[in-house]
């Protein structure tokens, strides 16, 4: 762009359909990229203000004009768009016929359409060197698609449940609209039950360990000799034993507390041994005097089964000293306890899920370490699942809900479990948020953080969270740059992580998820089954992605010397020479297919169950390709009630009803385009005949030229709509990657990538790196 | 046997589980069963609804009052006909174009409980306004486990332009939560199963047993709730909105959990029904099976509000069931066609034994001297009158039931030319007790008794 100010007028096509009614559409549907400039708008100016002055002067005029609206003070077209919320009210009104009110003059047909399309084209103007908005996005929710493979890359788990999640509308022609994905509490029902699933898949709780504990007060313990219960004691006066059988359930090293005192008496203390099946494993003293019990702590190794734990007395000793006072020694065994604990069994590393050692790469060696592996192992899995460096706050808020669990006696395991299956409800996991900021520096709107930007890249390529590559880049601060940039948008598009790119926008874009719903007559075609509708789309699906990843001219996808076949559908195409079901590139030189048109996906999925519809396929490439979309029908398409019912051929019906001026207007249009592949049957087979008639492709569209057959329609297209199918190719993109509907601000960026295509022979890879570079994708602006 | 009211938990206490929360999940499936119950002869209130219009002629009675003559397209409902009032001459004026241009199936869904008259947009400001259902669920949705059920037989359209410049959120959802929030449909019947009495965490059951998933549910919603506070702050406008209705999806899942005791059941008349392995291939049997949880889901008084779709506005679904294969959509324009006019008399009678299919079920129900069909007020009904013309006057519309005995004698009634189809609505939302005056665009409440 070589002028410094350069005005454009947005041709961004629903929006002008929209605006502007039927009698514009005829005459300038063909013209819509003509570009006004300033001067000329300027002069147009001229003409329009008398007029509007004349019809709406009177009460639009001087101080005391109504609505505050004062037709003569605006004297150029820029002054137009500084007030275009105003302009856009005007033009409601007079469109709407509200204004001028009914006891006043009407405005003349043609003057009005004339009003109509000056404030349009004053509105709409958009000056492209001075920042124009980029845009807001609505926080968008992750589609099911996306859900999946997100949940795939960040836990390893696949999770098919999630392709039937509910309340993925559709906006724009896309699934990923912010604006239209809703979250209904049926959906985050099924978040729930999925986040529960998959954080059990992902991570192995290690069984827990067990524990073994009996008690025995001293009246319980057994005594053949030596004594004998007392009070709570097993009271031990001369030699013997205390003893219990107990059933040991695991071998191993178990812990005995004997609670113990002595009466104390000659020269040395009290003398325990405490005794495993009878053999002895410790000696213990017990100098402690009766009342001032002691517990003694013995390590034992015990086997399993029934094994008699026996304390015995060891130094009895009673003497008369003399002098009438008796000296006596006695052990007092209060109580006993055997503790066990039996480690639980550890999972081997090798047995761990890959999804386990990812999100708990280690684990806390000691209760000290616990605090710090949980902070370490949330953090991850955080900087992962939101997509950014999680903020110090996220951070606590999980690693305490993790320290609650392990609290509660839970494994380090089972805390993280409960964290993920939290995480992946957090509405950072389930929306992309991109986070309004303040405007720093000199630029009118605030850039996305590089994390933002590479969440924004992955999502429109991958449909899924950006790869380590990406969060590196991100975190280096180097994505913005041209050179790193492309080469990541190049990697991205080879990698087969594109394939969603290729399901989910084509899949769309041409409509072909509809062609699983599609039911073709089974009388009429009865070879019609579900391997071949999967091989259609197969087709276009590897077509397009052949483009994008040979990084093909996107003119290719009008007009093409191949496609991708297997042995079926290259026999339903009535194409020789190619054996096995599995795809490959083959020539279609010499046949009268190439380019999507005539790929049998599109063009049975523009046909009705029973024949096809020359109006829907004229509609699907105006829509589609040319992005021309003809306006609905008028409400209350006036009955044919005189002429009766329409008989005759399909395009004899046809005529008739463009016969009807009403209708005429968009048929004329649409009839043609859809009647040049009337050779290829409902379901994309090509025929001479339809029943008895022989097919006449031709037709004339309303600047006259005539197109006859689909190898005509194909060549039209290339070389003369060419700009229209770029443009529209592009905003399809563009809408998709973003995720909103665009606005007439957004036709810098359109423009600027059509430029950039064009200068760069049509590469694929230029046009999404357009895409990825232009501020509509890279900054914050407001809605309009 | 009579039934009785009685609270889940004595029901485990007279089975001598005494665990203090039991597992809805652990009784249906394994005993494939569930139990019914008797909520004393509550109202309800359903929507069932078919896109396209109809064939006026075969459908309209010549003759209004009570013993009207059933045409052709009703003939299926003979055996309740005590019980189906047919409600000519309503309106649904905010399906109109208004200056808006085509679009009438978009708007014909998303004006059809409303009353509103959608925003044209293809995304961004979606605006239509809160549904009858949703009015009727915010003010006695609590005295059941679901406030209401959406229901359908497909899901939301799966790409391209719905119709017309009308996002496929105003073609696909019947049930608007407020002006900006459809809600979503149920098509999995397995799914459904499992929210009704399996598996589902919203049944809000508390698993007593060693798995921390469920234990720390709350504590989870909780913190998300918190986290999601502390990001609204930090998002524009619209973002906040979108924040909002997670906020209030976590907050209705968390009363849910609170409320799980609401379950009425009892040992009385065992229900029953094996859980559904999917979403059956074949439309004959999806339908009945979405139309026997249907049931099972007001007759357990799991919910007492449900909309039913049986296909998205502007289907364009060939009916191979009855031999027709072309879409319905494309018949629908029949310009007159005596042939097309047939086949979309047929798919209208095929549309009507589903209806009759529903209304035996509701009917075998028995709740006291009632059964359940006469506790429905459950409207049948398109927003479209003739397919071809896309007139929104003089709508095929029934009402089914008897509202538990108000509308004492079923009748043809004949309304005058443009009476809102929201009259019926308020006076629907009033027989729940409502003090309302108005609802959608309703200029007064029709008289139905």
């Amino acid at each position: 762009m070589n002028e410094a100010r350069m005005i454009l007028n947005c041709s961004l096509s629903s929006l002008t359909f929209s605006r502007i009614g039927l009698a514009i559409l005829a005459s300038s549907l063909f013209s819509l990229s003509a570009q006004g400039d300033e001067a000329d708008l300027a002069k147009q100016w001229m003409t329009i203000q008398p007029l509007l002055l004349q019809h709406c002067g009177d009460c639009h005029t001087g101080d005391e004009a109504q609505a505050g609206i004062r037709l003569e003070k605006y004297r150029s077209p820029g002054e137009i768009l500084q007030s275009r919320k105003t302009w856009l009210k005007i033009q409601q009104q007079i469109e709407a016929g509200i204004m001028p009110p009914v006891q006043s003059e009407p405005i003349p047909a043609a003057e009005k359409v004339k009003i109509l399309e000056f404030i349009q084209t004053a509105t709409h103007a958009v000056n492209c060197v001075k920042d124009p908005n980029p845009g807001k996005v609505t926080v968008r929710r992750l589609n099911r698609f996306e859900y999946a493979n997100t949940v795939r890359d960040l836990t390893g788990i696949e999770y098919p449940k999630a392709l039937e999640f509910p309340g993925d509308d559709v906006g724009y022609g896309f699934d990923n609209i912010g604006d239209v994905l809703t979250l209904p509490p049926i959906l985050l029902e099924k978040y729930i039950e999925a986040a529960e699933e998959i954080s059990k898949k992902a991570i192995l709780i290690p069984p827990p360990s067990k524990k073994y504990k009996s008690e025995w007060s001293g009246s319980q313990l057994k005594i053949e000799k030596g004594g004998g219960a007392n009070g709570n004691f097993a009271s031990l006066s001369s030699a013997g034993e205390a003893y219990v059988y107990e059933q040991i359930p695991w071998p191993g090293t178990y812990k005995l507390i004997v609670t113990a005192s002595g009466d104390q008496a000659g020269d040395e203390p009290a003398k325990a041994a405490v005794l495993v099946d009878g053999k002895q494993i410790k000696i213990l003293n017990v100098p402690n005097k009766r009342g001032e019990p002691k517990d003694y702590s013995v390590t034992l190794r015990l086997k399993s089964g029934r094994r008699k734990i026996a304390v015995e007395f060891l130094n009895d000793f009673y003497r008369d000293d003399g002098s009438g006072k008796k000296l006596d020694r006695n052990l007092l065994v209060e109580h006993l306890k055997l503790e066990g604990e039996k480690a639980g069994a550890k999972i081997a590393t090798s047995e761990l899920p890959e999804s386990h050692q990812r999100l708990i790469p280690q684990v806390p060696a000691n209760a000290e370490d616990r605090h710090g592996a949980t902070l370490n192992v949330v953090q991850k899995l955080a900087n992962r699942a939101f997509r950014r460096p999680a903020t110090a706050e996220e951070i606590s808020r999980w690693v305490g809900i993790a320290e609650k669990v392990q609290d509660d006696g839970e494994s380090f395991e089972a805390s993280i479990q409960v964290v993920l299956q939290g995480i992946l409800l957090s509405p950072q996991f389930l929306f992309r948020i991109e986070k309004q900021r303040p405007i720093t520096g000199p630029e009118k709107y605030a850039k996305l953080d590089d994390f933002e930007l590479a969440t924004r890249i992955s999502y429109f390529l991958w449909s899924t969270m950006p790869d380590d590559d990406l969060f590196r880049l991100a975190a280096k601060k180097q994505l913005r740059e041209p050179q790193i940039l492309r080469g990541q948008v190049e990697r991205m598009l080879k990698d087969r992580r594109a394939n969603q790119f290729v399901e989910n926008f084509v899949g769309q874009w041409l409509q072909l998820r509809k062609l699983d719903e599609f039911q073709p007559s089974k009388q009429q075609f009865p070879n019609f089954d579900d391997a071949l509708r999967n091989a259609m789309k197969r087709e276009t699906f590897t077509f397009f992605a052949s483009v994008m990843r040979n990084d093909e001219s996107v003119l290719n996808l009008l007009d093409s010397d191949y496609t991708y076949l297997n042995e079926s559908l290259a026999n339903f195409y009535g194409i020789a020479g190619v054996q096995g079901e599995q795809f490959r590139r083959v020539s279609l030189e010499g046949t009268v297919r190439g380019g999507l048109l005539t790929q049998a996906s599109i063009l049975a999925v523009t046909s009705n169950p029973t024949r096809t519809s020359p109006v829907k396929r004229g509609k699907f490439v105006l829509d589609n390709l040319l992005g021309t979309p003809p306006p609905a029908a008028p409400p209350g398409v006036p009955e044919l009630k005189d002429k009766g019912e329409l008989t005759g051929t399909l395009r004899q019906r046809m005529e008739q009803h463009r016969a009807n001026p009403a209708c005429a207007a968009c048929h004329q249009l649409m009839d043609p385009l859809g009647f040049a592949l009337e050779n290829f049957d409902a379901i994309g087979r090509w025929r001479g005949k339809d029943g008895q008639e022989i097919i006449d492709a031709s037709g004339e569209l309303p600047d006259g030229i005539k197109v006859d057959g689909a190898i005509a329609l194909r060549k039209l297209l290339r070389e003369k709509y060419q700009d229209k199918f770029l443009r529209c190719f592009i905003e399809k993109t563009l809408t998709y990657s973003i995720g909103r509907g665009l606005d007439y601000y957004d036709l810098c960026t359109v423009e600027k990538i059509e430029n950039e295509l064009k200068q760069s022979d049509y590469r694929f890879s230029t046009m999404i790196f357009e895409i990825v570079r232009s501020d509509a994708f890279q900054k914050i602006g407001s809605r309009e | 046997m009579n039934a009785k009211r009685i609270s889940r938990r004595t029901v485990l206490r007279a089975s001598g589980v005494c665990l203090a929360l039991p597992l809805l999940d652990a009784m249906a499936p394994q005993l494939r069963s569930a139990i019914s119950m008797a909520p004393e002869g509550k109202l309800r209130m359903g929507f069932f609804y078919v896109p396209n219009g109809k064939h006026m002629p075969d459908w309209t009675p010549a003759d209004a009052g009570p013993n009207y003559q059933l045409t052709k397209t009703l003939e299926a409902i003979a055996p309740f006909r005590k019980k189906v009032s047919v409600l000519s001459g309503l309106t649904l004026d905010g399906a109109r174009a208004h200056g808006d241009g085509g679009g009438d199936h978009a708007r014909s869904g998303a004006a059809f409980l409303t009353g509103a008259h959608p925003r044209k947009t293809d995304g961004a400001d979606i605006q239509n306004g809160i549904s009858v259902d949703q009015v009727a669920a915010q003010a006695i949705g609590g005295e059941s486990r679901f406030a209401s059920m959406e229901l359908g037989l497909e899901g939301s359209a799966q790409s391209g332009n719905c119709d017309s410049g009308y996002s496929c959120a105003y073609s696909s959802n019947l049930s608007w939560r407020n002006s900006t929030s459809p809600l979503a449909k149920e098509n999995n019947p397995a799914a459904l199963f499992d929210r009704l009495f399996g598996s589902n965490p919203s049944n809000g059951k508390v698993d007593d047993n060693q798995d921390p998933a469920q234990r720390y549910r709350r504590s989870i919603l909780d913190s998300v709730l918190e986290e999601a506070n502390g990001l609204k702050k930090s998002l524009g406008q619209s973002d906040q909105r979108k924040l909002d209705e997670y906020m209030y999806s976590v907050r209705e899942i968390e009363n849910r959990l609170g409320r799980s005791d609401l379950v009425v059941r009892t040992d009385g008349d065992r229900v029953d029904y094996a859980r559904p392995a999917g979403v059956p291939k074949e439309l004959d049997e999806h339908c009945k099976v979405m139309l026997d949880l249907f049931t099972l889901a007001l007759q357990t008084d799991s919910t007492r509000i449900i909309s039913f779709m049986f296909a998205n506005e502007g289907s364009n679904r060939a009916y191979t069931q009855v031999e027709i294969s072309e879409g319905h959509h494309e018949l629908s324009h029949h310009g007159k066609s005596a042939e097309k006019q047939e086949k979309i008399a047929k798919i209208n009678r095929y549309h009507m034994s589903k209806l009759a299919y529903l209304l035996a079920k509701l009917d075998a129900v028995q709740e006291g001297e009632k059964t359940l069909l006469d506790h429905c007020m459950l409207i049948y009904g398109s927003g479209i009158s003739d397919g071809d013309r896309h007139n929104h006057d003089d709508l095929p519309i029934l009402f089914c039931g008897t509202a538990g005995g108000r509308i004492r004698q079923a009748s043809h009634h004949q309304f005058s030319k443009e009476t809102p189809l929201c009259n019926l609505y308020l006076w629907m939302l009033r027989q729940f007790g409502l003090k309302l005056d108005s609802f959608g665009d309703s200029t007064g409440v029709l008289k139905l008794t």
